[in-house]
């Protein structure tokens, strides 16, 4: 995985008209009921402090900071992260000429850091959903390896890119022409080609001749067998997701699933292998024959198994802002509340290795403050934040809106508002 | 049409050769069978039942705290705080404490049955993508009553849905009006006297599926419109003929009928008000050409469904009482759905008889209309609106039913409808809310905490 470092002056350069912090300025937030994402759990009438876009105190015994911000008792949450879905990559859909998360030619090494765009209006309108940190999944191409994943935050600026080469998608499961089993296999014999190799080069390390230096590709796989880089792979069926279970221990792989609809019935397998799982809450239909297990309480039920559930809305992500929603759901259909808010940041964090997703001393700030219950429909936001940054949650929805609220003796279309 | 035109000339010199012998024994008349798929719906076993003691939103604008809703011989015989005690002496009473009762939701865009779950190339039956023009086709002739999503929708307190026909097409075929209950067949569902509707769809479907998929007419919208205008000006040639025979049959002639056809039938109907128009149309500047559409015709434009910009044209779909059926949030998926704004419903709400309606086009949104219109609600409060509870249900049912042209039948909780009613564990516009019961014609249909009284496809049996 590559990171990379911004500089807290660069983002206040970019972040244009908005209120920002010059650099060492402290600010606290205070008053506020806490959802740490930790071990702590819930702290009421509780402050954080930020500087230099982290998190440096929780709950100090005296607040002491530049700016203090009296939440009045409002609710304060890690940023939501979203995951796996195509945030930057899409403008308008179904207009070929604005996506990129596709291409024939794709393979392992397909970047989504190459095409995303911080400018997306797609962004801003995540935002409203309290997100402020997104992992960014390439579609992918002709074969079963849909490139790597990036990490990027919603701040909209040009550095939001935080990390490339994340971790390998792989998409297995039902083929409309063919068989599934070309695609199982041909990830089998790249991960036994590949540790096939690693042994070879290890045994014969004085050899000249294993120097030859190793393909991208190659790299990509050792480091997945290395257990140094997640395998995600997107399989719905139940026998699939046993194959995939059977691939984790064989080659003691980082494995998450994604979409996962049969988990449910191999939830204790999952908890057993610790194998988190990334999926829709929402789905509830036998959407087809790989899918017959879809339930709103799936997300409880593998949680309750001890299995790490994140909540995402894989996808095109112009409906990423509901992510909060899909939580909520979630709770009404069994998950307990701080298990469906640890699905939307830290085991989100966990499952990605991000440095994010949880509010603890070190962290960076990407917090909210919400009027209410952070699940519920009556709840908006009051403030963000994103690496101590603070966000505007207007989008060019709002701009649409108000123009259109506004009456004019001239068309709409001819204002400039 | 040009077929028809020589042989109502030869019947007319005939006529005139024969001096108009109104003697003549006249052949049995030619009848259009408007209604060959009647519905078989057969009310669930029911009982006289009194809930009690709930917030229960009517769909006409009230919220009454603590209040009685009676359910007798399927119709909502009482709602109030105290009935009397005469009236509720033989009721099953179920104690609906700390609840929220509703009218039954109504979904006017669902595709459920037509592309059903799970999806399977050989269920791919909703769309008719062979001519542009396919009013001939309905699509209860493609729904599998089977589809589980039927069962999830009712969990989410459906009562009754539209199932229309894509929008590949200008003209897609005829929608139906289905009551949500499990049955073997679509006519055991079918909700009785409901009218037909028909599908049409502007913008970039048709345009696409034909003419960027097939290189025949419509290619742009331009040819859209021309398109919709052919099909008009030769429904009412076709109806024409007919009112000719008709009248020239009244009038004791012997006259030859029309030749039936299946696409002009419904045209024809259309133009009589006996199709309603369910138009999937999503810009401002196609929504109101289509009104004019319907003006140049002489029938009414209907509902527009999706409608993203709604919001731009308000006055004008409130003027010429237009419905407009909407989600709230999807976009981005497609050029014409690039402005949408979340307030969309709630700004062509706004105006004086305006008719909004929340759709879920969705198998999976169709579950939670009531969430759909909760995302609604609250953003246009933080912008500027003042809305109520009692107010937007009506979006999910009293004008939901308008739209469908049933709203003498259900949608709201008026004395005398239909029992269609649901009980909301909690505030419906939660996220939290779940439908604990719901009603169809006052028989229970669903309860969430009684297997009996929850339905599992075929499908669904054996599966493991």
């Amino acid at each position: 995985m590559k990171h990379f470092k911004y500089s807290l002056v660069a983002i206040s350069m970019f972040a244009g008209l908005l209120p920002s912090l010059a650099q060492a300025d402290t600010l606290a937030v205070t008053n506020a009921k806490i959802y740490t994402s930790t071990e702590q759990g819930v702290l009421t009438n509780a402050s954080v402090i930020i500087e230099d876009g982290k998190i440096i105190q929780l709950n100090p015994k005296v607040v002491n900071a530049d700016t203090i911000i009296d939440a009045k008792g409002g609710i304060l949450t890690p940023g939501f992260i979203g995951a796996m879905n195509s945030l930057g990559l899409v403008e308008v859909g179904q207009e070929k000429m604005t996506r990129d998360t596709n291409d024939k030619a794709a393979d392992m090494t397909f970047d989504p850091s190459l095409a995303f765009n911080p400018k997306s209006v797609a962004i801003p309108f995540a935002r409203k959903g309290g997100i402020t940190r997104n992992i960014v999944a390439p579609g992918g191409g002709e074969t079963i390896f849909s490139g790597q994943t990036i990490e990027v935050t919603l701040t909209g600026d040009w550095d939001s890119v935080v990390a490339t080469e994340q971790a390998l998608f792989v998409s297995l499961g039902a083929k409309h022409d063919g068989s599934r089993i070309i695609g199982m296999q041909n990830l089998i014999n790249k991960l036994e080609e590949r540790q096939k190799a690693l042994a070879k080069a290890e045994n014969k390390a004085s050899d000249k001749d294993a120097a030859k230096e190793p393909t991208k590709e190659e790299l990509i796989i050792n480091a997945v067998l290395k257990g140094d880089k997640p395998l995600i792979a997107y399989a719905d069926r139940g026998s699939d997701i046993m194959q995939l279970i059977k691939l984790k221990h064989r080659f003691n792989l980082d494995l998450v699933l994604l979409e996962a609809a049969d988990a449910v019935t191999l939830a204790d397998e999952l908890a057993q292998a610790n194998i988190p799982v990334v999926m829709d809450a929402m789905r509830s239909l036998p959407e087809s024959f790989d899918s017959l297990h879809n339930s709103l309480d799936n997300a409880g039920k593998l949680s309750k198994a001890g299995v790490k559930v994140v909540l995402a809305t894989p996808g095109d992500a112009h409906g990423n802002y509901a992510l909060r929603y899909s939580a909520g759901n979630a709770v009404a259909n069994g998950m307990t509340y701080d298990d469906a808010m640890a699905a939307i940041t830290s085991n989100v964090a966990d499952t990605f290795n991000l440095n994010a997703g949880r509010i603890a001393v070190g962290m960076p700030a990407d917090i909210v403050l919400w009027s209410g219950d952070p699940f519920e429909y009556s709840s908006h936001i009051e403030k963000m934040w994103i690496g101590g940054e603070e966000q505007s949650t207007q989008s060019r929805q709002d701009e649409l809106r108000d123009r259109y609220m506004t009456k004019s003796s001239m068309p709409q279309a001819y204002t400039n508002k | 049409m040009a077929k028809l035109a020589p042989s109502l000339v030869v019947i007319a010199v005939s006529t005139a050769l024969l001096g108009c012998n109104q003697t003549q024994p006249q052949d049995p008349q030619v009848t259009i069978n408007k209604n060959p798929y009647p519905s078989t719906y057969q009310v669930l076993p029911r009982t006289t039942t009194l809930l009690t003691n709930a917030t229960v939103l009517t769909g006409t604008g009230e919220k009454i705290e603590s209040a009685d809703v009676l359910m007798l011989d399927g119709k909502i015989k009482a709602v109030g705080a105290n009935l009397s005690a005469d009236l509720i002496k033989d009721a099953q009473v179920i104690d609906a404490t700390g609840q929220w009762i509703t009218p039954g939701i109504i979904d006017v865009h669902s595709h459920l049955g037509v592309y059903p779950s799970p999806g399977a190339d050989a269920h791919n039956d909703g769309n008719e993508v062979t001519n542009p023009n396919t009013a001939e086709v309905w699509a209860e002739h493609s729904v599998w009553p089977q589809d589980p999503a039927f069962n999830r929708a009712r969990e989410g307190g459906v009562t009754t849905l539209q199932i229309l026909p894509g929008s590949a097409n200008l003209i897609g075929g005829r929608g139906v009006t289905l009551k949500n209950t499990p049955s073997t067949t679509m006519q055991g569902m079918k909700f009785p006297d409901a009218p037909y509707g028909l599908k049409m769809a502007c913008g970039e479907n048709p345009k696409g599926a034909y003419g960027r998929g097939q290189k025949v007419a419509p290619m742009t919208r331009m040819g859209n419109m021309a398109g919709y205008r052919q099909a008009f000006i030769e429904a009412t040639e076709y109806k024409r003929a007919w009112d000719k025979y008709e009248s020239d049959y009244a009038a004791g002639l012997n006259v030859k009928a029309p030749e039936r056809d299946l696409t002009k039938d419904t045209l024809k109907a259309v133009l009589e008000g006996e199709i309603l128009i369910h138009n999937h149309c999503y810009k401002a500047e196609e929504m109101a050409m289509m009104v004019d559409l319907g003006k140049e015709f002489n029938y009414h434009s209907g509902t527009f469904h999706h409608a993203i910009e709604g919001y731009k044209i308000a006055e004008l779909l409130a003027e010429n009482g237009n419905c407009a059926a909407m989600w709230p949030d999807w976009w981005g998926f497609k050029m014409e759905a690039n402005d949408m704004i979340v307030e969309n419903v709630a700004m062509v709400d706004a105006v004086k008889n305006s008719c909004a309606v929340v759709h879920s086009d969705s198998s999976t949104t169709i579950q939670r209309l009531n969430q759909e219109t909760a995302k609604i609600m609250y953003s246009a409060n933080q912008n500027g609106f003042e809305l109520t509870e009692e107010h937007v249900i009506s979006w999910i049912t009293s004008n939901a039913a308008k739209s469908l042209g049933i709203a003498d039948k259900t949608g709201s909780l008026e004395v005398g409808k239909n029992a269609d009613v649901v009980i909301w564990n909690s505030n419906p516009f939660s996220v939290y809310a779940q439908a604990d019961k719901v009603y169809i014609d006052g028989a229970k249909v669903f309860d969430r905490n009684d297997d009996a009284y929850r339905a599992k496809s075929d499908f669904m049996l054996g599966q493991q």
